[in-house]
């Protein structure tokens, strides 16, 4: 690898993947399943394990973020005793931002209590939808109420970011449907929400409904309409998008984590399916939860594959994740990595997007308009890396 | 000669013709049960799979027959559909006698009809056949009643047979020795020998199958054809019993094949009468006509980077298919690729069946078209295939296009649905005949352009199965043809423009925008996708600009699995053809062009 293509941090993110749910929703592709007993044991001991390959990392970790499945599945003292066992192994700064997802059935007093106390600085509230009918649809375990009620609580508790995780492009759904969940965001006021479009992918229940005709897709213009809809309705609710899917009250409240994922800062992921990347490698678990931790107690690599990337690779991402992002992709950061002026390479093609209302082009940067953030990938799809 | 039978078998598709002859050639034991695989004579893959007989070809058989004599019987097969009838033709000019197969189950078909026609035009003895009486829904009776009254045959001369499980196969070998005439012919005269098919073989070139009518044709000979002029020497005669075998000459009345070291099958005319140099006969037979295409197609490969296949592919198909006629062709939007002649629409469809399966080539063929007779303003006629060389509507004072005799079998509850049909596609006339016992044959002179598409699978549907077709070509008549090009981004797709009535022009043009709108992914600008005749629009469809990506989520630090996406998605950018600044991937040509849609 040519030398500056690396970017060159002083910290790295530590990402647990918790794969347990209550249960498994229909629309959910993640390496999640059902605990059976004795699972969660095995599952924690195997991350340690997993941790302990890790002890020479070379960078600090500034961030720590449990996701999943459902974190919160874990009790408060399990998520404690993980977090302890990680600090001994791994180089995690003692001032480190833990970010955590869990499910509003889950946010009883006692256990925001114990999460409070380990210091938790984003609580990411898999809320998807506030409208009954819809969470029934996607097979949630909460009613709208329960999620209201989870929200404030953890708003209450004092909580530095609270985010709300919003499902949408539900299949026949309508501006006004829509608008019941939007409306409860602006009562809450929560520092940050995640709306993610529904896609439904194959091996999922929603997937074999579509094939039999039972469920059906909402198409492209109206999943368009929606998306137009709830950006320029959070946005009146004082939430920007800093991503195709982020929104945040203030800068400080956007995610320092998966800020990480688009900026090609390295993270190591534990646990079944994480990811991890070093600024040059990328490798991923096993995906099966009892397959990762039968490799970590028979003392084998719990990792399923690996891949090197190129130059060319790392232009094509640091393109597609940062057209993604209310930043841009910074021209000379590009320049200097890749010894290629993008600009001058798709001058004609830019013109043309910045004619047409898709992108913004300055000397520095390379920015989507709002409209054409909600068609990043297309928009990556006709640039070219010059590599 | 006396103890030879020269024949053929003739039915409808599927009434089991194959079949038969295998059994035939089973019982005379030409063939080893080690080596018999089912229908011998159809010996390309395709051919067997379709069970359709495509090139003719000959078998000289050995058959005791109960007087206890040794008869020579020469089977000489025929394809069995429309297509091909020019070569039902010619090897119905060899025989002296056919076989007639009627399905005991479906009875009288509108190709049986069309095949009796032909037979009785070159004078041929019929010996009809009941075949697959083992069948549940076998009726000998009505189909005996059918043969009398369709097909004005003895119904008692016919024999009861069921080809798959070898009962009546004697009655039937006694039939042609006892039924069939032998051949007749001056031994003593000048040659003369009709060429009734060639094939290619790699080793020794063309060899001809030839049916001797006068004289004797002899190994060493010089000969000539006569209406070509060519001369040749010949190098080798003998009997197709499977594996050729060789022979001093092949006798009046004789059928066999001759080998003279012809190279390639353009240099063979199908129909052409050989003679001998020294001593020549003053005239070829008659009945000769030389195959002409009807359907016209372009095609392209699926990549421009297989065109070199292609042109080896299509070379290498036409050694053996000399009615298939082509040219070099070049489209802007599809790159090069070769402007073909077909003998109608099963010939199409078996030319490119061919190249996709034995040379594995992935194809784009534009939409069919019939050979127009364009008359200009300046009293000039051309003939036009191809909608590249319509001329201006300006420059045009007429136009004239090809109609067809169709006749079509069905049973009568069915008889409205067929009409309608045969209405909807500008039949010009329609008669109806009733058969036996609620079968109605309608008549109907319709343009060829009108059955390129979906006739046939309209049909059917139209008469749940049981309709059959047939045509044959019956001559020019004047019609409104105008040319449509489409348009995408207001940029001409050469190859997918067409000819077509001015009455059927809209409802295509609009078929054709809409699946191409279906088909071409979105762009960053909105793509108006246009019919028009000149520059008036007359159908319109809109692919609008890219709003809203599909892929939302970029979880987890999984970027690989998304880059990838990516990276197969630039991929297939690749591969799209540009139009203008529209990219549009191969499979929207492939989904508009499908000749089984309107």
């Amino acid at each position: 690898m040519r030398p500056g293509i690396a970017v060159r941090p002083d910290n790295a993110g530590l990402y647990v993947h918790v794969p347990f749910c209550s249960a498994v929703c229909p629309y959910c592709d993640f390496a999640v399943s059902v605990a059976r007993p004795g699972e969660h044991a095995a599952f924690l001991s195997a991350v340690s394990a997993e941790a302990h390959n890790y002890r020479d990392w070379p960078l600090p970790f500034d961030t720590v973020y449990f996701g999943g499945g459902t974190p919160s599945a874990l009790s408060g003292t399990a998520l404690q005793e993980l977090l302890a066992t990680l600090r001994a192994a791994l180089p995690i700064a003692p001032d480190a931002r833990v970010f955590l997802e869990a499910n509003p059935e889950d946010i009883t007093p006692a256990y925001l209590g114990g999460v409070t106390g380990l210091g938790v600085h984003t609580l990411s509230l898999g809320v998807q939808s506030f409208d009954d009918r819809e969470l029934r649809l996607l097979g949630r375990r909460h009613t709208g109420a329960q999620a209201l009620e989870a929200v404030r609580r953890c708003l209450a508790a004092g909580i530095h970011t609270v985010s709300v995780d919003v499902i949408f492009g539900l299949p026949g759904q309508s501006r006004a449907e829509l608008e019941v969940t939007l409306r409860a965001i602006e009562q809450l006021r929560p520092h940050h929400v995640s709306c993610y479009q529904l896609t439904i992918h194959e091996g999922t229940n929603f997937h074999r409904r579509e094939r039999s005709g039972r469920l059906t897709q909402l198409e492209e213009d109206r999943q368009a309409e929606l998306y137009e809809y709830l950006t320029r309705r959070l946005a009146e609710c004082g939430l920007q998008p800093y991503e195709v899917s982020n929104f945040a009250r203030a800068p400080q409240f956007q995610s320092l984590h998966n800020n990480k994922y688009w900026r090609h800062v390295p993270y190591l992921g534990l646990g079944p399916s994480a990811h991890s990347f070093d600024g040059s490698k990328r490798w991923w678990n096993l995906r099966n939860h009892r397959a990762y931790a039968d490799a970590l107690t028979e003392a084998r690599t719990p990792v399923d594959d690996c891949e090197t990337l190129e130059a060319a690779d790392l232009a094509l991402e640091t393109l597609m994740l940062g057209i993604r992002t209310a930043a841009g992709i910074d021209l000379d950061a590009y320049r200097e990595r890749f010894a290629v002026d993008l600009a001058s390479v798709n001058a004609e093609l830019l013109s043309e997007l910045c004619a047409l209302d898709y992108v913004e082009c300055t000397p520095a940067s390379l920015a989507p308009t709002p409209r054409g953030m909600a068609v990043a990938d297309a928009l990556a799809a006709q640039l070219d890396t010059g590599l | 000669m006396n103890n030879v039978r020269n024949f053929c078998i003739i039915a409808h598709i599927d009434h089991g013709k194959s079949t038969l002859a295998d059994r035939l050639i089973q019982a005379c034991d030409a063939v080893s049960d080690r080596d018999f695989h089912d229908q011998v004579l159809d010996d390309m893959e395709l051919e067997r799979e379709r069970g359709i007989t495509i090139k003719s070809n000959s078998v000289t058989l050995n058959y005791r027959a109960k007087d206890g004599e040794l008869y020579q019987l020469n089977l000489i097969d025929t394809p069995g559909h429309v297509d091909f009838s020019h070569e039902v033709r010619r090897s119905l000019m060899a025989c002296d006698g056919a076989i007639i197969i009627v399905d005991a189950s479906q009875g009288v078909e509108a190709q049986t009809v069309a095949n009796l026609y032909l037979a009785l035009e070159h004078d041929l003895e019929l010996l009809p056949v009941i075949n697959k009486i083992d069948l549940p829904a076998a009726d000998v009776d009505r189909v005996r009643e059918e043969i009398d009254e369709d097909l004005g045959l003895d119904p008692f001369a016919a024999i009861p047979i069921s080809a798959k499980n070898g009962i009546g196969i004697d009655e039937v070998l006694e039939g042609i020795v006892q039924h069939l005439p032998a051949p007749q012919g001056e031994r003593e005269a000048p040659l003369q020998a009709l060429v009734f098919d060639a094939q290619y073989d790699s080793y020794r070139g063309i060899v001809l199958s030839c049916r001797v009518r006068a004289g004797e044709l002899r190994a060493g000979s010089k000969v000539r054809f006569m209406h070509s002029g060519r001369e040749y020497e010949v190098h080798e005669v003998g009997y197709n019993r499977l594996k050729r075998e060789k022979a001093d000459a092949l006798p009046t009345g004789g059928v066999g094949y001759v080998i003279t070291g012809i190279k390639t099958i353009r240099d063979v005319t199908i129909g052409d009468t050989l003679t001998e140099l020294g001593r020549p006969a003053d005239a070829p037979l008659p009945g000769y006509q030389p195959a002409k295409p009807v359907v016209f197609s372009s095609i392209y490969p699926m990549t421009t980077d297989e065109y070199p296949e292609l042109t080896a592919a299509i070379e290498k198909l036409a050694l053996n298919d000399a009615a298939l006629v082509y040219q070099k062709d070049a489209s802007a939007a599809l790159g090069f690729g070769f402007r073909c002649g077909f003998l109608g629409l099963l010939h199409l469809d078996v030319v490119q069946e061919r190249l996709k399966r034995e040379f594995e080539l992935s194809l784009v063929l534009s939409a069919p078209s019939v050979l127009y007779h364009v008359t200009l303003k300046d009293g000039n006629v051309i003939d036009v295939d191809n909608p590249a060389n319509w001329p201006e509507p300006v420059d045009i004072d007429g136009v004239e296009e090809p109609y067809i005799k169709a006749s079509i079998m069905v049973p009568e509850n069915h008889m409205g649905a067929a009409m309608t049909l045969c209405r909807e596609h500008r039949c010009a006339s329609i008669q109806t005949n009733y058969l036996a016992k609620g079968r109605m044959e309608i008549v109907a002179e319709m343009p060829l352009a009108e059955v390129l598409f979906d006739f046939y699978d309209k049909l059917k549907s139209a008469t749940r199965g049981y309709g059959s077709f047939d045509y044959e070509e019956l001559d020019y008549r004047p019609g409104d043809i105008v040319k449509v090009d489409i348009l995408v981004h207001h940029e001409k797709v050469d190859a997918l423009a067409f000819l077509a009535h001015s009455d059927k022009a809209r409802g295509r043009a609009l078929h054709y925008s809409e699946q191409l709108a279906k088909s071409i992914p979105r762009h960053q600008f909105k793509i108006p996708v246009q019919g028009a005749i000149g520059s008036n629009i007359i159908a319109r469809s809109t692919i609008n600009a890219f709003r809203k990506d599909v892929t939302a989520k970029c979880y987890g630090g999984d970027v690989s699995r998304k880059r990838k996406l990516l990276e197969k998605q630039k991929k297939g950018k690749e591969k799209m053809k540009l139009v203008g600044s529209v990219q549009i991937p191969q499979e929207a040509f492939v989904s508009v062009l499908r000749t089984d849609q309107p």
